[in-house]
This record gives C-alpha cells, sequence and structure tokens, in this order.
C-alpha cells in the first residue's frame, strides 16, 4: 500500500530513500562516536539495519539502487576530495616517493596476485576474484576500479570493510609481534593494508603514525589503480 | 557560504578535468585524475587551501554515505555467503596479513631517515 506508492513515484521513492539512507547512517556515525568501538562501523552498521528493512518492505535491490542513485553519483566529487589530503601530505612524499613507490608497487602486487589465485582457487567466480583482489584500497576508489574491470562491487565494499577492520584491530600488534616498531614502517603498513579504518585508529599511537598511514592510503590507492587494469587481466588469462 | 561554493567549484573543475585527462590518457579512473589535478593546484596555490579546508574536511567525513548503495549489493548474495562466507573471509584474512608483514617488512628495512630529516619530518597533519 504506502510502498506501492511510493514506488510507483519516482521522484518521491528517491527521496524517501535516500533521507532514509542519510538518517540511518548519521544515526550509526552518532552511536560510533558516542562508543568508539572501531567494529561499530557506520557504514556496516546502516547496511545491517537497511537490508532487513528493504526484505521488509520487498524492495529489490535494483529498485534500492535506481532510487538512490545520486548518493553513487556523488561518490565521483567525492574522490576528488580525497585531494586535500593527498596535499597536506606532500611534505612526506617528497624525502622518499621513490622508496615508497618502490616498496607498495611490490606490495600490491603481491596482495593481488594472491587474493585473486586463492579466490579462482577456492570459489572459482572471476568477478568475486577480481573484487576481493582490490580489497586493500580505500572503499570509494575500490568500487570505482572494481566496476571498471567488470568485477563485483558490492563484494568488493564489503572485502574492504572486513580488511579495514582485521588491520585496524590486529595490526599493530602483529607488526610489533614480527619486531616492526618504526612508526613509518608501521603506518605505511596499516595504511595501504586496512586504508581510512586502520589510519583512524593508527592516529592514536602518534601523528607520524597517521601521517604515513594517510600517504600510504593514497598512494596505495593511485599505484593499485594503475596496476591492477594489466595485472588483472594477466591474471584471468592463466584461468581461461 | 562563499567558501562552500568555492569548494565545489574548485573539486568541480578539477573532476571535468580529470574526465578530460580520462578521455585522452585513459589508464586511471576520472574521478583519480580528479584527486591529482586537485592535490597539485592546492600546492601551485590555484585554489586557496585556506577557503576549501572546512568545507573539504566536512565532505571527507560523511563520504561514507554515498559507499552505502555500493555495499547494498550484498543483499544479491546471501547464497554466496552461505556457500563460501568462510573462504572469503580465509582469503581476505590471510592477504591483509601478508601485505602487512610485506610491507612493515620492506619499509622497515629500506625507508631509513637521515637525522637531518628526522627533525623535520612534519607533523600535526590528520
Amino acid at each position: 500500500m504506502l510502498t506501492t506508492f511510493i514506488v510507483n513515484s519516482p521522484i518521491l521513492a528517491s527521496i524517501v530513500f535516500t533521507l532514509i539512507t542519510i538518517a540511518t547512517y548519521q544515526f550509526a556515525s552518532a552511536c560510533q562516536q558516542k562508543w568508539q568501538y572501531i567494529w561499530l562501523n557506520p557504514m556496516l552498521f546502516t547496511i545491517s539495519i537497511l537490508v532487513p528493512f528493504l526484505l521488509l518492505i520487498d524492495i529489490n535491490y535494483q529498485e534500492y539502487s535506481q532510487t538512490t542513485e545520486i548518493l553513487n553519483l556523488l561518490l565521483e566529487p567525492a574522490i576528488v576530495a580525497l585531494g586535500l589530503p593527498l596535499y597536506q601530505q606532500f611534505k612526506q612524499i617528497r624525502f622518499y616517493w621513490r622508496e615508497m613507490t618502490a616498496i607498495l608497487v611490490l606490495g600490491i602486487t603481491v596482495v593481488i596476485t594472491v587474493s585473486f589465485l586463492l579466490a579462482m582457487w577456492l570459489i572459482k567466480a572471476p568477478e568475486i576474484a577480481i573484487a576481493l583482489s582490490l580489497k586493500s584500497v580505500t572503499t570509494p576508489i575500490g568500487i570505482t576500479l572494481t566496476e571498471q574491470l567488470f568485477g563485483d562491487s558490492s563484494i568488493t565494499a564489503f572485502a574492504i570493510l572486513i580488511a579495514g577492520l582485521f588491520g585496524a584491530l590486529l595490526g599493530p600488534q602483529w607488526l610489533s609481534f614480527i619486531g616492526i616498531n618504526s612508526a613509518k614502517a608501521q603506518g605505511l603498513a596499516i595504511g595501504s593494508a586496512s586504508h581510512v579504518i586502520g589510519t583512524a585508529v593508527l592516529v592514536r599511537k602518534s601523528a607520524e603514525h597517521g601521517a604515513y598511514s594517510s600517504v600510504a592510503l593514497i598512494l596505495s590507492a593511485i599505484l593499485t589503480a594503475l596496476i591492477s587494469p594489466w595485472l588483472i587481466p594477466l591474471l584471468q588469462q592463466l584461468f581461461n | 557560504m562563499k567558501n562552500v561554493l568555492y569548494t565545489i567549484f574548485a573539486i568541480s573543475i578539477c573532476l571535468m578535468l580529470g574526465k578530460l585527462a580520462n578521455y585522452l590518457l585513459a589508464a586511471l579512473p576520472a574521478s583519480l585524475y580528479g584527486m591529482i589535478i586537485y592535490a597539485l593546484f592546492l600546492q601551485l596555490n590555484w585554489f586557496s587551501p585556506d577557503k576549501i579546508t572546512k568545507t573539504n574536511q566536512w565532505f571527507i567525513k560523511h563520504m561514507g554515505v554515498c559507499l552505502v548503495p555500493a555495499g547494498m549489493g550484498i543483499i544479491n548474495h546471501f547464497q554466496l555467503i552461505q556457500q563460501h562466507g568462510i573462504a572469503l573471509v580465509v582469503i581476505i584474512f590471510s592477504s591483509t596479513f601478508i601485505l602487512l608483514t610485506v610491507i612493515g617488512y620492506l619499509s622497515e628495512r629500506y625507508l631509513i631517515t637521515p637525522d637531518n630529516i628526522k627533525s623535520k619530518t612534519p607533523t600535526g597533519s590528520r
């Protein structure tokens, strides 16, 4: 009744579903700010509220994504806005951009290859393998890259989230355990593996940790964008 | 309000140039070209960093909401999660730890700070 009434008018549906999404997200952010738990990620929280809600009112994903298209369109300018942290870290990058690029290129190549091969071996679905191999970059860029390579971007979004949580919750302890203690090394490792979620946790340790983490987060996104369009098709050929 | 419009203008211009770069050069997605161009223009002071910082930080703080629709696609994948949930977690977990170890180890070993630079390392940025 109410649902059909709303869905029958495209503009009303857009307004209603976009507002519901924003409101739920705001609520989730407020909860995280209040309790400060890392695992209380606003995006995860919002999705776990909205999925049962959509199932309950019998709206399928296609209808939902059509009505919230505006949020998806804003992804592009949002990525451009990430130029500000990049600009703020220029000084940092200048000192050792060669070393950092080399290290990150190596790390990214290894992680894409390992995740792609593991996924093809265990799950045997190329669009899932593509999604999983692009999980070590910040979410908006990961989604854009996955769509470019015809992977499944909703899997990417989730994989990025889980990778972020793993790295943020266990990463610092793991790095200390294997004897990696400098702020630079910890920052770069967590920033490239766990992007924004990891960075948010690391800033609490020291400003230097946070600075290197954000450098790694942006630099590894750019490098992944450069590497993945030829590395992934190459890996795909192995399975043809 | 003026700064908000200024920021939107700056970002739009850079996104447009990014689209152009993507059309001419391919390689990177348009939005990433836009991001690099934006950072470059701020560095060159063609756009004033002071004017855009506040609005821009607000954008970054709230950009997560733009990712929700993409993540909602999981609604079509219940079967996949039922079938391969453990495999998915194992793949994500192991590759994340391999990446942490590789990058951590290499940077501990090869990023050596000369003393004269170390004291100048800028701090305080987020």
